[in-house]
């Protein structure tokens, strides 16, 4: 009975191993949409593979990026796109990485985890002779390899430059920071500093902790702040994620009615928080623009028209007087409906 | 006499020495910065560790039968994202905290299933499950967060009266389990299959059935930890909660729940929970450093399991000399 038991799970396991199969391959199918057949499109056109290596699909920012670059991908007849998830873990990353140069891909494009940990593997795939972009965050200097990118330092500084004039004199402000050792996190809080704190030492740091982009993790530093301090003039957040946090602990509160919130991403909430008056900025790092770039450099770099490219989006800061138009492509992409 | 009088003192030393922590700590506190005190940061404490102490309940009774839950953390994320969605489908309340703890039970009902009829180690099931809970979630919601819940933010910001309904919540969990430990047949056998399974079985208990039932608790538990996590942040986040199991069991090894199984209880998990988070929040309103933050934590814990393994040792020394002392005696006689 038991032996019949466990049989009859195994089978459930299998089943749902193979079912689970078969709608990735769907979905592959579904990526390159105008594929005839693998090698060639209906042109007769040669079709390239490439392997996008997402840092994480559990990071909101980076599924953002990965459900772009896939849609972006169908308006390649060329390109045969396969998205694969890092999971936030370098050996698991590094690991994707060779398994793409075994399966010979045309070229890959890589979200670094860690840029240190990930730049022998871009090396190796260079080294084999297959392109390689680095993007979100690029891994500079490696000879053959291109890179699509937001400036981290800029889109702190956008807010920072904005907040020189906003913030009031002597006020009292908390800082919360992304993961130490983060490239994105750690240039965006030495922009600040560069472009705000040390252009105005009257401001005081009352709190600073490292909230790992969370929302939850920002929100229970908030209310400790809000409890140790009589005054807090502004949040500055490394991201939106974190500011959204910090928000949530006093939106009822009128004694905090004024108070000033930076951000970082652009993400949907934020635009929504801008909206209603109760976020300041936030730079937007449109996860569209880097798939658009992604796709036209991967383009270029796959039929000759180009070697090697490095090229960065746009770093727009987002105020109440032009959310709406991100609104507009937040609603677009079903993130707000 | 006097002998028996210092028996007394160490046994109830040893029985309430967590409290006294706890209170020793609740003193300092008070010292350290004046904010500490206030109803405002007491209400917050509380209101903060909510969520962690209702998954350290669920971890508590699970330890204590010698099992544990590594999948907390990814199962809440699911069913909190599975509730959200189902009150923006329905704009039913009671519907999304029914949906949120019925996921709950589902996955730890598979929890189960591994454990107990396919003999998985807990650690290596509850480890599948992590994986896997969490990718549904980020399956289901494509990565993407669930924003604009509207009313469903009354689970974890609302308030009854004066008293916020995370910790109504927290109470009711507190009594449940303090009641199921304490004053049932179930609660007993959850102590006697951890402390020893064999003799369990032998003295004619379905330990299966105990495994079965305490998963389906914790399952119940953590699918409404779920539902008030999402509510207090307001929005769906499936890459949420990530390492919550860990700062549950952190509070039940602090509160003097034994990793080997068969000791442990609901008032002492409680104790652990506020010890975390009375040094957490004292931490972060004197603002200790991020880094220090994690350097004292980490000491806690390495404490808490010392203190634990140590008096285990001192148990099993105890025991053998009793066992020494019949046999001697028996040998004169």
């Amino acid at each position: 009975m038991k032996k019949r038991r466990l049989g009859f799970i195994s089978m459930l396991l299998a089943a749902a191993l193979l079912a689970a199969c078969g709608t990735t391959g769907k979905d592959n199918n579904d990526t390159a949409n105008n594929t005839s057949a693998a090698g060639s499109t209906s042109a007769g056109e040669k079709q390239y593979k490439v392997a996008y290596i997402a840092r994480a699909q559990s990071d909101s920012f980076a599924a953002w990026l990965a459900n772009a670059v896939k849609e972006e991908s169908t308006k390649y007849p060329n390109i045969k796109l396969d998205v694969f998830d890092g999971e936030a873990n370098d050996e698991k990353e590094n690991s994707m990485i060779e398994n793409a140069i075994t399966n010979k891909y045309d070229l890959v494009i890589i979200q670094p985890n860690n840029g240190e940990a990930q730049r022998p593997y871009v090396e190796k795939v260079v080294k084999a002779g297959i392109f390689a972009i680095t993007t979100n965050a690029r891994i500079s200097d490696i000879e053959g390899a291109s890179s699509v990118d937001a400036n981290p330092y800029e889109q702190a500084a956008v807010n920072a430059r904005a907040a020189i004039n906003q913030i009031p004199q002597n006020a009292n402000v908390v800082v919360l920071d992304g993961p130490s050792g983060n490239f994105h996190a750690d240039e965006r809080r030495k922009s600040w500093q560069a472009e705000f704190f040390d252009k105005r030492k009257d401001v005081k740091i009352v709190g600073e902790q490292i909230a790992n982009w969370n929302k939850d993790e920002a929100m229970k530093y908030m209310e400790d702040w809000v409890q140790a301090n009589d005054k807090i003039d502004a949040v500055i957040s490394m991201n939106d994620n974190m500011a959204a946090g910090a928000i949530e602990v006093v939106k009822d509160n009128p004694k905090y009615k004024d108070l000033l919130v930076y951000g970082v991403d652009g993400t949907a909430e934020a635009c929504l928080l801008i909206q209603e008056g109760k976020m300041t900025s936030t730079c937007m790092q449109s996860a569209y623009d880097l798939a658009t770039k992604l796709l036209d450099t991967s383009n270029k770099l796959l039929t000759g028209a180009e070697k090697q490219i490095d090229t960065d989006i746009g770093n727009p800061l987002v105020t109440k007087d032009n959310v709406q138009e991100f609104i507009e492509m937040h609603k677009k992409s079903g993130a707000i409906k | 006499m006097s002998l028996q009088k210092n028996n007394v003192l160490s046994t109830v030393t040893k029985k309430y020495s967590i409290f006294m922590i706890l209170f020793v700590l609740f003193v300092i506190c008070s010292f350290a910065n004046p904010n500490f005190l206030t109803a405002n940061n007491l209400t917050n404490i509380s209101r903060q560790l909510a969520v962690t102490t209702i998954l350290a309940f669920g971890q508590t009774m699970l330890i204590i039968s010698g099992m544990l839950d590594l999948s907390q953390g990814s199962v809440l994320a699911l069913s909190g994202v599975f509730a959200v969605s189902t009150y923006k489908a329905t704009g039913s309340l009671i519907l999304s905290m029914l949906v949120g703890i019925i996921t709950g039970v589902v996955c730890n009902f598979i929890n189960a299933i591994m454990v107990s009829s396919l003999k998985t180690p807990p650690f290596i099931a509850t480890l599948a499950m992590l994986t896997m809970a969490r990718g549904v979630a980020l399956l289901f919601t494509k990565g993407q967060n669930i924003l604009q819940l509207g009313d469903f933010i009354v689970f974890g910001q609302g308030s009854l009266g004066v008293i916020p309904i995370p910790i109504i919540f927290l109470i009711v969990i507190a009594i449940l389990t303090w009641y199921i430990l304490r004053h049932t047949r179930f609660g007993r056998s959850l102590y006697a299959v951890g402390g020893n399974e064999e003799a369990s079985v032998a003295s004619g208990i379905n330990v299966s059935r105990v495994k079965y039932k305490a998963f389906i608790i914790n399952g119940i538990f953590v699918g409404i930890a779920g539902v008030l996590f999402m509510s207090r942040v307001n929005a769906g986040l499936p890459n949420g909660a990530v390492g919550f199991e860990m700062t549950a069991l952190t509070a039940a090894i602090i509160g003097g729940t034994s990793f080997s199984g068969g000791i442990g209880s609901a008032a002492g998990t409680l104790a652990g929970a506020f010890i975390v988070g009375f040094l957490d929040n004292i931490m972060n309103l004197t603002n200790v450093d991020s880094y220090m933050q994690q350097i004292v934590r980490g000491a806690i814990i390495a404490l808490a399991v010392i203190y634990d393994i140590q008096s285990k040792n001192r148990r099993t020394k105890s025991a053998l000399g009793r066992i020494e002392d019949k046999e001697n005696k028996s040998e004169k006689a």
